[in-house]
């Protein structure tokens, strides 16, 4: 008898039914993609991009030449030269990140003492050329510059927590 | 060994039984057994202080925890380092070390390889419970070669230490009391010993850092390389740090038998020089017009090897005395194959009459000259001689109360007290030689002496200071005589050195002579000196053959003569290998070969005391310079002498036997009318890479472009001191301020060589002329 | 001429199907397999090695990226490994986090497993749910540590941060607006935990959604059943772990034989399966999702009601607040210490192991004091699972292969390592 009743159910085509029953349904829910990139995913204010230096409000640049972002960068991406600048401050002459080493483990961030270096939550960037993966001190100010409002509003957010 | 001081006593460190040398302090003990305690005050070559309490420990039965370094072990004591009250103790002064600590750790050069830092993380509590304002102390300045940044200071007083008991001089020290006491220079002024740098060493904490270094790099990016310092033939070891292939800093490297633990400034500070833009890079040849072209190495060698060939037996090389032992090995088979006979590396010295017996190393090695019972210093400032000896003969004055004379155209301000000075004009040291050698009597061996010397010392009469050192060198159990840079410079070293060994043999004395340059003891060994037949610098500049090489030589400022010098290079085709621009060369030579400097290559040097030392490369060296014995090995295949066929240099056998060649008739010792000029070579002077190095030049002790004479010559010559004087001498005449210091010996006038004000005037150590303008 | 008896073949390393870079070197006699031999090392990256040059913490970036597709896990064995050795005992809280991130680990794993396995057999569709799911996971990783994938989230002595009181959220565009604004936003109005709640509620009904799929599906059922079976006895000879173990019917999780973290404090129960074939494997699977969710839910439940710190106060292990390194001496030397030394680590050796989605992850770790470890070792459960390819596909048709690469759940950044 079950026999039976398992060759009919079978004949029926009854769970592949089911199946289609379950992906039709589909067509009336709304959608769950966007329109990338004119619409973006939500990104959480402790998002690990792209790098940044930043600067103190009065223009000048935070970094202090300490290194330790260097020492504790387990990819070993990060490069400084640092100096004694005329006006007595230790000061970077280079400050290089190889994006194609970086990890992108934000430790670089959690060791900077005086929050010069950050992670933006940028992470839509492209590059031409194999050299271009190099980025130098000045593209990282310009970086801290052109995103300040939006790394501080994020810092600000998560300072709770840090 | 029952003497009280080799007493064993049984003590107990953590448990572990152990027995330690009565007298010595719990610190000593537990460092041999390797139970570390943390310290700050203590050094194990420096007195105890016992000021930083970090050492407490608990001892039983003892009320209160004991400072480590300052209690000495007694038997039966049971010392616990790690109990709950030795660790409270040491947390709680960790604590107060912190207080007044600023929040520098970013931005300090000594982060990383911090003893505060590191014990704060060991010994300390994690988070502060101090919430008031820390102290602010106002920086001194101490000169060109230490930063120093006095808020960080945590008052250990180890530099003060230093200064006072291992450089002497005592210059710094601590003012005020309790939150107000500061470590400082008593009055606003530079450190100016030659072993300054060493503080920085000592400094557990940033206070103290190397200036030129600052901020240039962190601990954690330098490789330590181990190499030895060529700036004297002490031989002192060395790390140099380096970053990717730069010499970032040099520290020093422990050897008992040399150095010790510590380090003179010029090796510490010399190799910022070698970054310096005169720096030669590129090979250079003179083309049809005259003018140096850059070209690639082949082209090069292959002119040099031309030149070489072409003057064939006449062929002269000039050879630093701070070159390795295998570039002079190299050197002399190369000589050798192209049959000439003049080659020398003692370009600063003039008479050559004693070449055979002259000595070839120390007969005192440099651990021993501490042990020394009574020293006779013959003609040597031995601070810029070689400042690690000075260092050694400092200790045999403090540990052993050594009594120490000094025979000196110039009264020195030694880091000891002499016994007693003689200050005399160079011409009569030698009179006073030859009076000690009269106070001798009978007792002087003089069977080997020249009739010369025989004669003059007979017709000599011994004065008090002669007759006193001589009474008490014979007294001695240990005597020393020391010969110094000066004495071998000297017109008469010759006549200096014959009679000195004469002394020294009828004393039973032993006898030291500081030959000037980093290898001078390999120079001689390798055959970098004239053989039998062979000409000596003297004699090369006086008859100059075809051609010359001229090995990492200033032809301005390394020689005793500059204007006989440029005379004698002005004729004849010169290749020269170099590491560094200098104006002579660039004007006559024909070929500019680079080479690495010392701490960029590969080889040996032997030192005073005959030690042969080897040495790899620390640094890259610049652009396309190449080590010495590349060039060597090049040049001698180019120009097919035997012996360069091998590959690296551990393929160089060295079977080559070497002879110096033999004793000559002494010359006739003129009589001096006139002024004699005392050409002193200044400590940041003797060498190319010490006087590219800005920080050297801009500290006290670099040599002063200025003519010194003692007031009562002044007025005897009419002078008016302050004023510009106008110098003659070898046909030349320069125009110098003159200062009067009373240090200096009546008839002479200190007129430093190898600096460039000078670098035009003849031998450092003839007559000059002063006349007023 | 001689008459060709076997030929052979190679799968991958260049087939979407090998997971990577597998290198299948297959012998076959018509479509039967008679030998099938796996190559690795084609994603060898030495982490084990280069761990021995680095302070302890700065491996933890590395964990992440061995199994790449069960991040948290990975780090998860390295850091026990090293509270182990230090004898560290972390905050509850920070253990609460951990199971609910390391079952979140799961079920992205899994999600990732049957949307890549049903696409290797076939089933296009169920892919689509299935990383539609594993998004809004990832948006938990990003929203907690700031990655979406390589999170580096956990640290010895607790975890990076606290969880977020807030999530990120879309933005109003020309399309999205309104009422389909407000739907997206729907979780994301209130923390992290909120959000989480949401997705445990409505997870339930979405894999019941993957078995409508493929439970009862004919094909589904054709192209596993019966294929790759391992006995118990055998399972346990080959060193199998996790859901391959189980799936032969053995009940071994290490989450209930030797818990960690919080496992000891939430309720679940351990699914097995009864022929150890493919279709049994799939089953034990699904069902650990559903296990996972109900653990999800009664981890926001605890961390909901017990604030807390996450962090060890330890700052000789873990650095101090930003707050505190910026005005205190003591703090200030303890960063600056260990963001370039790092700690040492007394000498010693552990094994730390952790029922990873795929098995029985360990990192065997030894120290000689330094700061940097002198051994690592880890313990990937896929290598010990490759290396029985040959005894379960032997005699198996050559589209077996892909069922079994598939039910053997392969990540080559773990056994390659």
């Amino acid at each position: 008898m079950k026999k039976i009743f398992r060759y009919f159910k079978s004949m029926a085509l009854l769970e592949l039914l089911r199946g289609m029953k379950l992906t039709f349904s589909h067509m009336f829910k709304p959608k769950f993609t966007i329109r990338f990139p004119e619409e973006r995913t939500p990104v959480s204010n402790r998002f690990r991009g792209v790098h940044a230096l930043r600067r103190y409000p009065n223009g000048e640049e935070r970094c202090i030449a300490c290194k330790l972002c260097e020492a504790v960068c387990p990819a070993l991406a990060i490069t400084i030269e640092s100096e004694l600048r005329d006006d007595g401050t230790r000061r970077t002459t280079k400050y290089e990140i190889d994006l194609f080493k970086c990890i992108y483990c934000g430790f670089c961030e959690e060791s900077c003492p005086v929050d010069s270096i950050v992670e933006t939550n940028f992470h839509q960037y492209h590059m031409e050329n194999a050299s271009e993966r190099i980025i130098t001190k000045e593209q990282l100010l310009a970086m801290g510059d052109r995103m300040e409002e939006q790394i501080s509003k994020d810092r600000r957010k998560d300072a709770a927590y840090r | 060994m029952n003497s009280p001081e080799n007493k064993l006593v049984q003590i107990e460190i953590n448990g572990i039984t152990t027995q330690a040398q009565a007298g010595s302090m719990i610190i000593e003990a537990a460092d041999l057994l390797g139970i570390e305690i943390p310290r700050f005050c203590y050094h194990p070559k420096l007195s105890i202080a016992a000021n930083c309490r970090m050492c407490l420990v608990d001892v039983e039965k003892a009320p209160k925890p004991m400072p480590a370094c300052a209690t000495p072990v007694m038997e039966g004591m049971k010392v616990f380092t790690q109990s709950r009250r030795a660790e409270d103790a040491q947390r709680g002064v960790m604590e107060f070390l912190l207080i007044n600590h600023p929040l520098d750790c970013p931005i300090c050069d000594q982060g990383g390889e911090c003893e505060l830092q590191d014990q704060a993380m060991g010994y300390g509590r994690s988070v502060s419970r101090f919430s008031e304002s820390k102290r602010v102390v106002v920086d001194k300045d101490v000169g060109s070669l230490i930063q120093t940044e006095m808020t960080r200071c945590i008052h250990c007083t180890r530099c003060v230490r230093f200064l006072d008991e291992i450089a002497g001089t005592s210059e710094m020290g601590g003012i005020g009391r309790g939150d107000s006491t500061e470590i400082g220079t008593m009055v606003a002024r530079s450190i100016d010993s030659e072993m300054s740098g060493n503080i920085i060493d000592v400094c557990p904490v940033g206070a103290l850092t190397n200036k030129p270094f600052r901020f240039s790099a962190r601990a954690w990016e330098l490789m330590a390389r181990p190499s030895v310092a060529a700036h004297d033939g002490v031989g002192s070891n060395l790390y140099y740090h380096t970053r990717r292939g730069d010499l970032m800093r040099a520290v020093p490297r422990d050897n008992e038998a040399l150095n010790q633990c510590w380090m003179s400034d010029r090796d510490r500070y010399s190799h910022f020089g070698l970054r310096s833009d005169a720096r030669l890079s590129k090979p250079l040849l003179r083309d049809a017009k005259g003018k140096l072209q850059e070209v690639d190495w082949d082209t090069a060698l292959n002119a040099a090897a031309g030149i070489l060939k072409d003057s064939g037996e006449s062929l002269g090389m000039l050879f630093s005395a701070s070159a390795f032992n295998e570039e002079y090995l190299l050197a002399r088979r190369l000589l050798d194959g192209l049959g000439s006979k003049r080659i020398d590396s003692r370009l600063r010295e003039s008479a050559f009459a004693d070449d055979a017996t002259r000595l070839e190393q120390f007969e005192c090695p440099t651990a021993e000259i501490s042990t020394a019972d009574v020293v006779l210093l013959i003609g040597s400032n031995i601070h810029t001689d070689a400042p690690i000896l000075g260092h050694h003969l400092r200790q045999a004055w403090r540990s052993n109360q050594a009594a120490i004379y000094a025979l000196q155209p110039r009264a020195y301000n030694y880091h000891f007290e002499t016994a007693a000075t003689s200050v005399v004009n160079p011409q009569a040291m030698l009179s006073s030689l030859l009076s000690m050698a009269a106070a001798l009597g009978d007792d002087l061996e003089s069977a080997d002496l020249p009739a010369q010397i025989i004669s003059a010392i007979s017709s000599a009469t011994a004065d008090e200071f002669a007759q006193d050192t001589i009474k008490s060198l014979k007294a001695a159990d240990n005597p020393l005589i020391i010969l110094g840079n000066m004495a071998n410079s000297h017109a008469n070293a010759d006549f200096i050195r014959i009679l000195s060994q004469a002394i020294s043999k009828s004393l039973n004395a032993r006898i030291n002579m500081i030959s000037a340059g980093g290898n001078p003891t390999g120079a001689r060994k390798y055959g970098a000196q004239p053989a039998a037949d062979g000409l000596d610098v003297q004699q090369m500049l006086e008859n100059p053959g075809k051609g010359w090489l001229l090995w990492d030589v200033d032809p301005e400022l390394d020689f005793d003569n500059p204007a006989a010098a440029r005379a004698a290079l002005a004729s004849g085709n010169m290749v020269a290998v170099g590491s560094f621009q200098s104006p002579l060369v660039t004007e006559f030579a024909r070929v500019v070969l680079p080479l690495a400097a010392v701490a960029e290559s590969e080889g040996s040097l032997t030192n005073f005391d005959g030690d042969r030392q080897p040495l790899s490369p620390a640094g890259k060296a610049p652009g396309m310079s190449k080590p010495g014995w590349k060039i060597l090995r090049q040049l001698g295949s180019l120009t097919e002498v035997e012996g360069f066929e091998f590959i690296g240099l551990s393929d160089l056998q060295s079977t080559d036997e070497f002879k110096v060649r033999d004793n000559k008739e002494l010359d006739k010792i003129a009589e001096v009318t006139g002024l004699q000029r005392l050409g002193e070579v200044g400590i940041y002077s003797v060498n190319a890479e010490c006087r590219h190095t800005v920080a050297l030049q801009e500290s006290q002790l670099a040599s002063l472009a200025a003519i010194s004479m003692h007031p009562q010559d002044i007025e005897k010559h009419g002078l008016q001191a302050g004023a510009s004087v106008c110098i003659r001498q070898a046909g030349e005449n320069i125009s110098l301020p003159l200062q009067a210091d009373s240090s200096i010996a009546i008839g002479c006038a200190l007129l430093p060589a190898a600096i460039t004000a000078t670098a035009t005037l003849g031998s450092a150590w003839e007559t000059i002329k002063v006349e007023a303008k | 001429m001689s008459e060709i008896q076997t030929y052979s073949m190679n799968f991958g390393p260049q087939h979407p199907a090998a997971h990577g870079v597998l290198r299948l070197v297959l012998e076959m006699d018509g479509e039967t397999i008679v030998h099938a031999d796996p190559h690795i090392g084609l994603l060898h990256r030495g982490t084990e090695k280069l761990a021995e040059s680095k302070p302890y913490n700065q491996s933890i970036g590395y964990m992440d990226r061995l199994d790449y597709v069960s991040m948290m896990c990975n780090e998860h064995a390295y850091v026990l490994a090293i509270e182990e050795l230090l004898g560290l005992e972390i905050p509850l809280r920070a253990k609460y986090i951990r199971t609910m991130f390391d079952e979140i680990t799961r079920i992205m794993n899994h999600l990732m497993w049957v949307g890549t396995h049903g696409l290797d057999l076939g089933a296009m569709t169920l892919f689509l749910y299935a990383f539609r799911e594993r998004e809004l996971l990832i948006d938990c990783y990003e929203a907690v540590s700031g990655s979406r994938m390589h999170a580096t989230y956990y640290r010895p002595g607790g975890v990076y941060r606290d969880l977020p009181e807030q999530m990120a959220k879309f933005k109003q565009t020309k399309w999205t607006k309104g009422k389909d604004l407000t739907r997206l936003n729907e979780w994301r109005q209130g923390s992290l935990l909120d959000y989480l709640e949401a997705f445990t509620d409505d997870f339930l009904d979405r894999v019941d959604d993957y078995e409508t799929l493929l439970t009862d599906n004919r094909i589904w059922k054709q192209r596993t059943v019966g294929i790759g079976v391992v006995s118990p006895e055998r399972a346990l000879q080959l060193g199998f772990t996790g859901p391959m173990l189980r799936g032969s019917g053995i009940a071994w999780d290490l989450r209930k034989k030797q818990p960690y973290a919080a496992y000891d404090k939430v309720k679940f129960s351990v699914p097995v399966g009864k022929t150890g074939d493919c279709y049994d494997r799939y089953l034990v699977r699904i069902e650990e999702m559903r296990q996972s969710n109900s653990i999800i839910q009664q981890c926001v439940k605890w961390l909901r009601a017990n604030p807390g710190h996450v962090n060890s106060p330890d700052h000789k292990v873990t650095a101090p607040p930003r707050e505190l390194m910026k005005d205190d001496m003591e703090a200030m030397i303890h960063h600056f210490k260990l963001f370039s030394e790092g700690y040492c680590i007394p000498a010693g050796e552990t094994y730390a192991a952790i029922e990873h989605p795929k098995g029985e992850f360990g990192c065997y770790l030894v120290s000689d004091g330094a700061n940097k470890p002198f051994r690592v070792h880890l313990r990937a459960p896929g290598f010990a699972h490759l290396a029985a390819m040959q005894e379960m596909v032997e005699g198996h048709m050559l589209a077996d292969v892909v069922a079994v690469i598939g039910t053997q759940d392969i990540v080559f950044g773990e056994i390659d390592r």
